[in-house]
């Protein structure tokens, strides 16, 4: 019997990767069901198996795809995993959102430098040389990539967004570690790196909470933000360039704490109010995305110690950014009570 | 209805089933194609449970380890009954199009 143990001990350590008021209602019925799958009945037999045999990785594999689910949000999780869920999959929608406009804001400069649809010739600071070669064209096809990304995973379509995502950050990763192994990439080249980590890979792992417990995402808000981002975001900047005044453009991170706390500031009355449905995810999402835009810019700022200014304005970004998340951060600490209940579940908690 | 969940109801519907019973009937039922995992099998009983298309029977000893039954709630066999009703309309339009004989055809074409 204490054979017997050491195969459920196995077991048992798997499903530790579960949470807790899971494991609370499920784990003796499963650990049962995995055993019965293995032991024959005969005690012999049933002490030697015990000895020997190891959990199947695509057991384990099952085990660790349902933990992930529970713990961002699936249908029944308590409130806390579900405003979690629900952040991580908006933060992550509003990241690839940014991509995927900028994708099309590629895809716009493109077709105005090919002078489609009849379009007059660009401004001299508009004008970009058409991909030549394999590499260009491929960080092209990238960008385009974002598009479908998005569209993908406002439709519904998780798994072709979650591939199309992972292909669309590898050209990047190549050019990083080329770069960084053939030295052209400028010391000390924390820049680079913090986008690939943070604005690639961080939302593209973001998008395992996309599962099929998830709830469905509201397709119409997201589909017009694309086209609404363009315009409020992309084509003031392109104005900006085209009328030379690139100089009151800041850094990326800059921009993206800029617009965090503008979305921040916008969403204060609602999340002050008490009142609004939801608020409270919404919050936490800003503040989430907050939080990797602080991470971005305090990076980033090693990139800034030959000049003492730009460091001045990137902490005045930072500052910003902390006090606009900080108008946020009751409402998004109650979010993980005042979601909305799960569906009533099959067995109540223990105690 | 997913396919997981339309075999597990499948599996429930002519009496209560333990876990590892269910695994091998889906297994039985899909002749093979469908090895419910522990994994997807709880994610699947944990949301028919919480529709309230499945409930707790009654658990038994065996080894020294306790196995809970589930069986079918009223709800859970109206639900299977209607998807079934929805797969076999389906099956007899593709087979209809494709102008396969037999009773199905035939039933699609009656």
């Amino acid at each position: 019997m204490s054979r017997d143990l050491d195969l459920e001990q196995r077991y048992r350590r798997v499903l530790r990767l579960l949470p807790g008021w899971y494991r609370d209602r499920w784990e003796e019925d499963m650990a049962a069901t995995l055993l019965d799958g293995w032991l024959t009945g005969d005690p012999e037999a049933d002490e030697h198996i015990s000895k020997a045999a190891r959990p199947e990785w695509a057991e384990v594999a099952s085990v660790a795809g349902l933990a992930t689910r529970l713990y961002l949000g699936a249908a029944g999780a308590p409130r806390r995993y579900f405003a979690w869920g629900q952040a991580i999959r908006r933060a992550a929608l509003a990241v690839i959102l940014v991509h995927a406009a900028a994708g099309l804001d590629v895809l716009v400069l493109t077709a105005w430098n090919r002078r489609l649809f009849g379009l007059p010739a660009p401004p001299a600071s508009l004008v970009t040389a058409s991909p030549a070669g394999a590499w260009p064209t491929v960080f092209h096809a990238a960008g385009y990539a974002w598009i479908a990304v998005f569209v993908m995973l406002v439709l519904g379509h998780y798994r072709v967004a979650r591939i199309l995502a992972a292909l669309a950050i590898v050209p990047d990763l190549v050019f990083l570690l080329q770069g960084q192994f053939t030295g052209t990439l400028p010391a000390p080249a924390v820049g680079p790196w913090a986008f690939w980590v943070l604005v690639n890979l961080v939302p593209v792992a973001a998008m395992a909470a996309f599962h099929r417990d998830a709830p469905p995402t509201a397709r119409r808000p997201w589909l017009l933000a694309l086209p609404a981002n363009y315009l409020l975001v992309v084509v003031p900047l392109l104005v900006l360039r085209a009328t030379g005044n690139s100089a009151w453009l800041p850094d990326f991170p800059g921009l993206c704490c800029i617009l965090v706390a503008l979305a921040c500031m916008a969403h204060a009355p609602r999340a002050w109010s008490r009142q609004a449905d939801g608020s409270g995810v919404w919050s936490l999402t800003l503040t989430l995305l907050a939080a990797v835009a602080g991470a971005y810019r305090i990076i980033t700022l090693s990139d800034y110690l030959h000049d003492p200014h730009l460091i001045k304005v990137s902490l005045a970004e930072l500052l910003i950014l902390a006090a606009a998340a900080a108008l946020l951060a009751p409402d998004a600490a109650r979010a993980q009570a005042a979601t909305p209940a799960p569906p009533p579940h099959l067995y109540p908690d223990p105690g | 209805m997913t396919g997981q969940a339309f075999f597990v109801l499948t599996a429930l519907a002519d009496g209560p089933r333990h876990g590892y019973g269910i695994v091998g009937e889906v297994a039985e039922l899909s002749q093979g194609r469908v090895k419910l995992k522990i994994g997807s099998l709880y994610g699947v009983l944990d949301r028919l449970a919480a529709e309230g298309l499945i409930e707790p029977d009654r658990e038994e000893a065996h080894d020294g380890r306790l196995r809970r039954y589930y069986r079918l709630t009223r709800d859970g066999r109206g639900a299977l009954a209607e998807e079934a009703e929805l797969r076999a309309a389906t099956a007899r339009v593709v087979r209809a199009r494709l102008g396969l004989t037999g009773p199905a055809a035939a039933g699609a074409a009656g």
